[in-house]
Protein backbone atom coordinates (compact mmCIF):
# COMPACT_ATOMS: atom_id res chain seq x y z
CA UNK A 1 0.00 0.00 0.00
CA UNK A 2 1.45 3.32 -1.07
CA UNK A 3 1.68 6.17 1.39
CA UNK A 4 -1.29 8.46 0.62
CA UNK A 5 1.01 11.50 0.67
CA UNK A 6 2.77 10.17 -2.43
CA UNK A 7 -0.58 10.03 -4.22
CA UNK A 8 -1.37 13.57 -3.06
CA UNK A 9 1.93 14.89 -4.45
CA UNK A 10 1.38 13.13 -7.77
CA UNK A 11 -2.14 14.58 -7.90
CA UNK A 12 -0.74 18.07 -7.29
CA UNK A 13 -2.43 18.37 -3.91
CA UNK A 14 0.76 18.47 -1.85
CA UNK A 15 4.26 19.85 -2.54
CA UNK A 16 6.99 17.25 -2.81
CA UNK A 17 8.95 19.15 -0.17
CA UNK A 18 6.38 17.95 2.36
CA UNK A 19 7.64 14.37 1.96
CA UNK A 20 10.49 12.58 3.73
CA UNK A 21 13.34 11.55 1.37
CA UNK A 22 12.23 7.92 0.94
CA UNK A 23 8.75 8.99 -0.18
CA UNK A 24 10.14 11.75 -2.42
CA UNK A 25 12.19 9.00 -4.07
CA UNK A 26 8.99 7.05 -4.84
CA UNK A 27 7.52 10.18 -6.44
CA UNK A 28 10.66 10.64 -8.53
CA UNK A 29 10.62 7.02 -9.68
CA UNK A 30 6.99 7.20 -10.75
CA UNK A 31 7.51 10.53 -12.52
CA UNK A 32 10.53 9.06 -14.29
CA UNK A 33 8.48 6.03 -15.33
CA UNK A 34 5.74 8.28 -16.69
CA UNK A 35 8.28 10.36 -18.60
CA UNK A 36 9.72 7.21 -20.16
CA UNK A 37 6.29 6.02 -21.21
CA UNK A 38 5.46 9.49 -22.52
CA UNK A 39 8.10 9.40 -25.24
CA UNK A 40 6.01 9.68 -28.37
CA UNK A 41 6.53 7.16 -31.13
CA UNK A 42 7.73 8.58 -34.42
CA UNK A 43 4.94 10.21 -36.39
CA UNK A 44 3.41 7.84 -38.89
CA UNK A 45 2.98 9.69 -42.19
CA UNK A 46 1.22 6.66 -43.66
CA UNK A 47 -1.52 7.03 -41.08
CA UNK A 48 -2.40 10.54 -42.24
CA UNK A 49 -2.42 9.38 -45.86
CA UNK A 50 -4.61 6.42 -44.95
CA UNK A 51 -7.15 8.54 -43.05
CA UNK A 52 -7.27 11.26 -45.69
CA UNK A 53 -7.79 8.66 -48.43
CA UNK A 54 -10.75 7.23 -46.54
CA UNK A 55 -12.16 10.71 -45.93
CA UNK A 56 -11.76 11.85 -49.52
CA UNK A 57 -13.52 8.71 -50.66
CA UNK A 58 -16.48 9.80 -48.57
CA UNK A 59 -16.27 13.51 -49.34
CA UNK A 60 -19.74 14.83 -50.18
CA UNK A 61 -20.52 16.11 -53.65
CA UNK A 62 -21.74 19.65 -54.28
CA UNK A 63 -25.43 18.68 -54.17
CA UNK A 64 -25.06 16.95 -50.83
CA UNK A 65 -23.07 19.90 -49.48
CA UNK A 66 -25.91 22.23 -50.42
CA UNK A 67 -28.36 19.88 -48.68
CA UNK A 68 -26.10 19.81 -45.61
CA UNK A 69 -25.94 23.59 -45.60
CA UNK A 70 -29.71 23.78 -45.83
CA UNK A 71 -30.24 21.19 -43.08
CA UNK A 72 -27.61 22.49 -40.64
CA UNK A 73 -28.93 24.54 -37.71
CA UNK A 74 -28.21 28.28 -38.05
CA UNK A 75 -28.93 31.16 -35.78
CA UNK A 76 -31.27 33.84 -37.13
CA UNK A 77 -32.54 37.13 -35.76
CA UNK A 78 -36.21 37.87 -36.22
CA UNK A 79 -37.72 41.33 -36.14
CA UNK A 80 -41.45 41.55 -36.58
CA UNK A 81 -44.27 44.05 -36.87
CA UNK A 82 -47.28 43.06 -34.67
CA UNK A 83 -49.87 43.88 -37.40
CA UNK A 84 -48.28 41.55 -39.94
CA UNK A 85 -47.68 38.92 -37.28
CA UNK A 86 -51.41 38.77 -36.48
CA UNK A 87 -52.14 38.28 -40.16
CA UNK A 88 -49.62 35.42 -40.38
CA UNK A 89 -51.13 33.79 -37.28
CA UNK A 90 -54.58 33.97 -38.91
CA UNK A 91 -53.30 32.23 -42.05
CA UNK A 92 -51.64 29.47 -40.01
CA UNK A 93 -54.85 29.00 -37.99
CA UNK A 94 -56.85 28.61 -41.19
CA UNK A 95 -54.45 26.00 -42.50
CA UNK A 96 -54.54 24.11 -39.21
CA UNK A 97 -58.34 24.14 -39.00
CA UNK A 98 -58.93 23.12 -42.62
CA UNK A 99 -56.06 20.79 -43.47
CA UNK A 100 -55.65 19.37 -46.90
CA UNK A 101 -55.48 15.60 -47.30
CA UNK A 102 -52.04 14.36 -46.26
CA UNK A 103 -50.62 12.65 -49.32
CA UNK A 104 -47.42 11.37 -47.62
CA UNK A 105 -44.00 11.66 -49.19
CA UNK A 106 -43.92 11.93 -52.97
CA UNK A 107 -41.29 9.62 -54.39
CA UNK A 108 -39.49 10.21 -57.62
CA UNK A 109 -39.27 7.30 -60.02
CA UNK A 110 -35.66 6.68 -59.06
CA UNK A 111 -36.33 6.67 -55.32
CA UNK A 112 -37.52 3.99 -52.94
CA UNK A 113 -38.26 3.44 -49.27
CA UNK A 114 -35.59 1.82 -47.09
CA UNK A 115 -36.93 0.08 -43.98
CA UNK A 116 -34.39 -0.04 -41.16
CA UNK A 117 -35.28 -2.42 -38.32
CA UNK A 118 -32.94 -3.36 -35.49
CA UNK A 119 -33.26 -4.91 -32.06
CA UNK A 120 -31.36 -3.04 -29.33
CA UNK A 121 -33.05 -3.70 -25.97
CA UNK A 122 -32.18 -1.04 -23.40
CA UNK A 123 -30.80 1.44 -25.95
CA UNK A 124 -31.58 5.09 -25.29
CA UNK A 125 -31.34 6.03 -28.96
CA UNK A 126 -30.61 4.38 -32.28
CA UNK A 127 -29.66 6.31 -35.42
CA UNK A 128 -28.68 5.13 -38.84
CA UNK A 129 -25.95 6.76 -40.90
CA UNK A 130 -24.49 5.74 -44.19
CA UNK A 131 -23.22 6.59 -47.60
CA UNK A 132 -26.61 8.24 -48.32
CA UNK A 133 -25.98 11.03 -45.80
CA UNK A 134 -22.18 11.13 -45.71
CA UNK A 135 -22.16 9.07 -42.50
CA UNK A 136 -23.52 11.85 -40.36
CA UNK A 137 -24.92 10.57 -37.08
CA UNK A 138 -27.91 12.25 -35.46
CA UNK A 139 -29.82 12.89 -38.69
CA UNK A 140 -31.91 9.75 -39.16
CA UNK A 141 -33.45 8.45 -35.96
CA UNK A 142 -35.04 5.04 -35.46
CA UNK A 143 -38.03 4.89 -33.09
CA UNK A 144 -39.18 2.36 -30.53
CA UNK A 145 -42.60 3.71 -29.65
CA UNK A 146 -43.78 0.58 -27.80
CA UNK A 147 -40.47 0.16 -25.91
CA UNK A 148 -40.04 -3.47 -26.93
CA UNK A 149 -36.42 -2.95 -27.95
CA UNK A 150 -37.19 -3.08 -31.68
CA UNK A 151 -36.26 0.18 -33.41
CA UNK A 152 -37.60 1.19 -36.84
CA UNK A 153 -37.28 3.92 -39.43
CA UNK A 154 -38.51 4.28 -43.00
CA UNK A 155 -36.38 6.55 -45.15
CA UNK A 156 -36.78 7.71 -48.73
CA UNK A 157 -33.47 7.09 -50.50
CA UNK A 158 -32.21 7.10 -54.06
CA UNK A 159 -32.62 3.66 -55.58
CA UNK A 160 -29.53 1.52 -55.51
CA UNK A 161 -27.04 0.21 -53.04
CA UNK A 162 -26.14 2.06 -49.83
CA UNK A 163 -23.67 1.31 -47.04
CA UNK A 164 -24.87 1.99 -43.51
CA UNK A 165 -24.37 1.36 -39.81
CA UNK A 166 -26.47 1.84 -36.71
CA UNK A 167 -25.32 4.21 -33.96
CA UNK A 168 -26.51 3.10 -30.56
CA UNK A 169 -26.75 5.70 -27.77
CA UNK A 170 -24.97 8.23 -29.93
CA UNK A 171 -21.56 6.59 -29.89
CA UNK A 172 -21.52 2.84 -30.52
CA UNK A 173 -21.35 2.05 -34.26
CA UNK A 174 -22.86 -1.34 -34.97
CA UNK A 175 -23.29 -3.24 -38.22
CA UNK A 176 -26.82 -4.47 -38.87
CA UNK A 177 -26.78 -8.18 -37.94
CA UNK A 178 -29.77 -8.71 -40.23
CA UNK A 179 -28.31 -6.96 -43.26
CA UNK A 180 -27.21 -10.17 -44.90
CA UNK A 181 -24.66 -8.33 -47.04
CA UNK A 182 -21.62 -6.43 -45.87
CA UNK A 183 -18.66 -4.59 -47.33
CA UNK A 184 -15.24 -3.94 -45.77
CA UNK A 185 -14.83 -0.34 -44.64
CA UNK A 186 -11.07 -0.41 -45.22
CA UNK A 187 -10.31 -0.36 -41.50
CA UNK A 188 -10.83 -3.96 -40.56
CA UNK A 189 -14.56 -3.72 -39.98
CA UNK A 190 -17.62 -4.06 -42.15
CA UNK A 191 -20.46 -1.78 -43.14
CA UNK A 192 -23.91 -3.19 -43.82
CA UNK A 193 -25.39 -2.99 -47.31
CA UNK A 194 -28.96 -2.25 -48.29
CA UNK A 195 -30.42 -2.28 -51.77
CA UNK A 196 -33.27 0.17 -52.31
CA UNK A 197 -35.65 -0.75 -55.12
CA UNK A 198 -36.98 2.13 -57.23
CA UNK A 199 -40.66 3.03 -57.03
CA UNK A 200 -40.98 2.63 -60.78
CA UNK A 201 -39.41 -0.62 -61.97
CA UNK B 1 -3.00 31.72 -33.53
CA UNK B 2 -2.76 29.10 -30.82
CA UNK B 3 -0.21 27.08 -28.88
CA UNK B 4 0.05 24.97 -32.03
CA UNK B 5 1.09 28.00 -34.04
CA UNK B 6 -1.84 27.66 -36.41
CA UNK B 7 -5.58 28.16 -36.57
CA UNK B 8 -7.55 27.18 -33.48
CA UNK B 9 -9.29 23.83 -33.34
CA UNK B 10 -12.66 25.56 -33.61
CA UNK B 11 -11.51 27.36 -36.78
CA UNK B 12 -10.25 24.13 -38.34
CA UNK B 13 -13.47 22.30 -37.45
CA UNK B 14 -15.50 25.11 -39.05
CA UNK B 15 -13.41 24.86 -42.23
CA UNK B 16 -13.90 21.10 -42.46
CA UNK B 17 -17.65 21.41 -41.84
CA UNK B 18 -17.72 24.12 -44.48
CA UNK B 19 -16.50 21.61 -47.06
CA UNK B 20 -12.70 22.00 -46.82
CA UNK B 21 -11.96 18.29 -46.44
CA UNK B 22 -8.18 18.82 -46.66
CA UNK B 23 -8.25 20.93 -43.48
CA UNK B 24 -8.86 17.71 -41.56
CA UNK B 25 -5.18 17.00 -42.22
CA UNK B 26 -4.36 19.81 -39.76
CA UNK B 27 -6.27 17.96 -37.05
CA UNK B 28 -4.49 14.72 -37.89
CA UNK B 29 -1.01 16.29 -37.77
CA UNK B 30 -1.85 18.13 -34.57
CA UNK B 31 -3.18 15.18 -32.56
CA UNK B 32 -1.98 11.99 -34.23
CA UNK B 33 1.29 11.70 -32.23
CA UNK B 34 -0.47 11.88 -28.84
CA UNK B 35 -3.34 9.65 -29.95
CA UNK B 36 -0.91 7.08 -31.37
CA UNK B 37 1.11 7.09 -28.16
CA UNK B 38 -2.05 6.65 -26.08
CA UNK B 39 -3.29 3.80 -28.30
CA UNK B 40 0.14 2.15 -28.32
CA UNK B 41 0.29 2.21 -24.51
CA UNK B 42 -3.26 0.86 -24.33
CA UNK B 43 -2.81 -1.89 -26.91
CA UNK B 44 0.92 -2.63 -26.61
CA UNK B 45 1.18 -3.00 -30.36
CA UNK B 46 2.07 -0.37 -32.96
CA UNK B 47 0.00 -1.88 -35.78
CA UNK B 48 -3.11 -2.30 -33.66
CA UNK B 49 -2.60 1.24 -32.33
CA UNK B 50 -2.36 2.62 -35.87
CA UNK B 51 -5.59 0.82 -36.76
CA UNK B 52 -7.37 2.20 -33.69
CA UNK B 53 -6.20 5.76 -34.37
CA UNK B 54 -7.05 5.60 -38.08
CA UNK B 55 -10.51 4.23 -37.35
CA UNK B 56 -11.00 6.84 -34.66
CA UNK B 57 -9.98 9.72 -36.91
CA UNK B 58 -12.28 8.57 -39.73
CA UNK B 59 -15.13 8.32 -37.23
CA UNK B 60 -14.22 11.73 -35.86
CA UNK B 61 -14.53 13.14 -39.37
CA UNK B 62 -17.88 11.44 -39.85
CA UNK B 63 -19.16 12.82 -36.56
CA UNK B 64 -17.48 16.20 -36.69
CA UNK B 65 -20.80 18.05 -36.89
CA UNK B 66 -21.71 16.39 -33.59
CA UNK B 67 -18.66 17.81 -31.78
CA UNK B 68 -20.52 20.34 -29.67
CA UNK B 69 -17.44 21.99 -28.22
CA UNK B 70 -14.80 22.22 -30.98
CA UNK B 71 -12.51 24.07 -28.58
CA UNK B 72 -12.33 20.78 -26.65
CA UNK B 73 -11.57 18.78 -29.76
CA UNK B 74 -8.56 17.08 -28.15
CA UNK B 75 -10.63 15.53 -25.36
CA UNK B 76 -13.28 14.50 -27.88
CA UNK B 77 -10.69 12.76 -30.07
CA UNK B 78 -9.23 10.91 -27.10
CA UNK B 79 -12.72 9.67 -26.23
CA UNK B 80 -13.24 8.28 -29.73
CA UNK B 81 -9.81 6.63 -29.86
CA UNK B 82 -10.26 5.26 -26.31
CA UNK B 83 -13.48 3.60 -27.49
CA UNK B 84 -11.69 2.15 -30.52
CA UNK B 85 -9.00 0.77 -28.19
CA UNK B 86 -11.68 -0.86 -26.05
CA UNK B 87 -13.13 -2.51 -29.15
CA UNK B 88 -9.68 -3.80 -30.12
CA UNK B 89 -9.08 -5.10 -26.60
CA UNK B 90 -12.46 -6.83 -26.59
CA UNK B 91 -11.65 -8.53 -29.88
CA UNK B 92 -8.18 -9.39 -28.65
CA UNK B 93 -9.52 -11.03 -25.51
CA UNK B 94 -11.49 -13.30 -27.82
CA UNK B 95 -8.31 -14.11 -29.71
CA UNK B 96 -6.55 -14.66 -26.35
CA UNK B 97 -3.38 -12.74 -27.16
CA UNK B 98 -1.53 -11.50 -24.08
CA UNK B 99 -0.65 -7.80 -24.07
CA UNK B 100 2.66 -8.32 -22.33
CA UNK B 101 3.78 -10.68 -25.10
CA UNK B 102 4.14 -7.63 -27.31
CA UNK B 103 7.67 -6.30 -27.82
CA UNK B 104 8.54 -3.00 -26.14
CA UNK B 105 7.63 0.12 -28.06
CA UNK B 106 10.96 1.92 -28.14
CA UNK B 107 11.36 5.52 -29.18
CA UNK B 108 13.51 5.00 -32.23
CA UNK B 109 16.57 2.91 -32.96
CA UNK B 110 18.07 1.32 -29.89
CA UNK B 111 21.76 1.84 -29.30
CA UNK B 112 24.02 0.33 -26.68
CA UNK B 113 23.65 3.44 -24.55
CA UNK B 114 19.90 3.11 -24.66
CA UNK B 115 19.87 -0.53 -23.60
CA UNK B 116 19.17 0.22 -19.95
CA UNK B 117 16.45 2.66 -20.84
CA UNK B 118 14.81 0.24 -23.28
CA UNK B 119 14.95 -2.50 -20.67
CA UNK B 120 13.24 -0.29 -18.12
CA UNK B 121 10.67 0.71 -20.73
CA UNK B 122 9.96 -2.98 -21.38
CA UNK B 123 9.55 -3.54 -17.66
CA UNK B 124 7.10 -0.64 -17.39
CA UNK B 125 5.16 -1.70 -20.46
CA UNK B 126 4.90 -5.21 -19.07
CA UNK B 127 3.60 -3.86 -15.75
CA UNK B 128 1.22 -1.55 -17.61
CA UNK B 129 -0.03 -4.42 -19.76
CA UNK B 130 -0.80 -6.53 -16.71
CA UNK B 131 -3.09 -3.83 -15.30
CA UNK B 132 -6.81 -4.14 -15.91
CA UNK B 133 -7.79 -2.10 -18.97
CA UNK B 134 -9.58 0.64 -17.04
CA UNK B 135 -6.62 1.22 -14.68
CA UNK B 136 -4.17 1.26 -17.59
CA UNK B 137 -6.38 3.75 -19.41
CA UNK B 138 -6.61 6.01 -16.35
CA UNK B 139 -2.85 5.96 -15.73
CA UNK B 140 -1.96 6.63 -19.38
CA UNK B 141 -4.43 9.49 -19.71
CA UNK B 142 -3.19 11.07 -16.48
CA UNK B 143 0.55 10.54 -16.59
CA UNK B 144 1.42 9.86 -20.22
CA UNK B 145 -1.03 12.19 -21.95
CA UNK B 146 -1.13 14.74 -19.13
CA UNK B 147 -4.92 15.13 -18.98
CA UNK B 148 -6.57 16.63 -15.93
CA UNK B 149 -9.06 14.54 -13.99
CA UNK B 150 -11.83 16.72 -15.44
CA UNK B 151 -10.66 15.98 -18.98
CA UNK B 152 -10.30 12.30 -18.14
CA UNK B 153 -13.88 12.30 -16.93
CA UNK B 154 -14.99 13.77 -20.26
CA UNK B 155 -12.99 11.12 -22.14
CA UNK B 156 -14.10 8.07 -20.17
CA UNK B 157 -17.50 9.11 -18.83
CA UNK B 158 -16.39 8.05 -15.35
CA UNK B 159 -16.60 10.10 -12.15
CA UNK B 160 -13.47 11.81 -10.91
CA UNK B 161 -13.22 9.83 -7.60
CA UNK B 162 -13.40 6.60 -9.62
CA UNK B 163 -10.64 7.78 -11.93
CA UNK B 164 -8.46 8.87 -9.00
CA UNK B 165 -8.82 5.46 -7.43
CA UNK B 166 -7.83 3.76 -10.69
CA UNK B 167 -4.79 6.01 -11.09
CA UNK B 168 -3.77 5.35 -7.49
CA UNK B 169 -4.00 1.57 -7.94
CA UNK B 170 -2.03 1.77 -11.20
CA UNK B 171 0.72 3.80 -9.52
CA UNK B 172 0.98 1.22 -6.76
CA UNK B 173 1.31 -1.60 -9.28
CA UNK B 174 3.96 0.23 -11.32
CA UNK B 175 5.95 1.21 -8.26
CA UNK B 176 5.86 -2.39 -7.06
CA UNK B 177 7.20 -3.52 -10.46
CA UNK B 178 10.00 -0.94 -10.31
CA UNK B 179 10.94 -2.02 -6.79
CA UNK B 180 11.00 -5.70 -7.78
CA UNK B 181 13.60 -4.98 -10.42
CA UNK B 182 16.10 -3.51 -7.96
Amino acid sequence: MMDPRVQQVLDGELPVTALPPELADEVARLEGAAALLAVAPAADARLEARVMAAIRRRAPGPVLRVLQWLSAPRSVTLRFRPVWSLAVVAVFAAVALFPADEPGPVLAADEGVAQFVARFPGARSVDVAGSFNDWRAGEVHLRDDDHDGVWRAAVVLPAGEHEYMFIVDGERWVADPLAGRYVADGFGRENSLIFVRPLAP
Amino acid sequence: MTEHGGPSDAEVVARVLGGDVEAFGIIIRRYEPGLSRFAARMLGDRDAAADAVAEGLVRAYRHLAGCREPERLRTWLYRIVANRCKSHLARRSLADVALDDAPPIADGADTEARYERTEQLALLEGALARLPDEKREAFVLKHVEGLSYEEMSAVTGERIPTLKMRVHRAREALLAALKERV
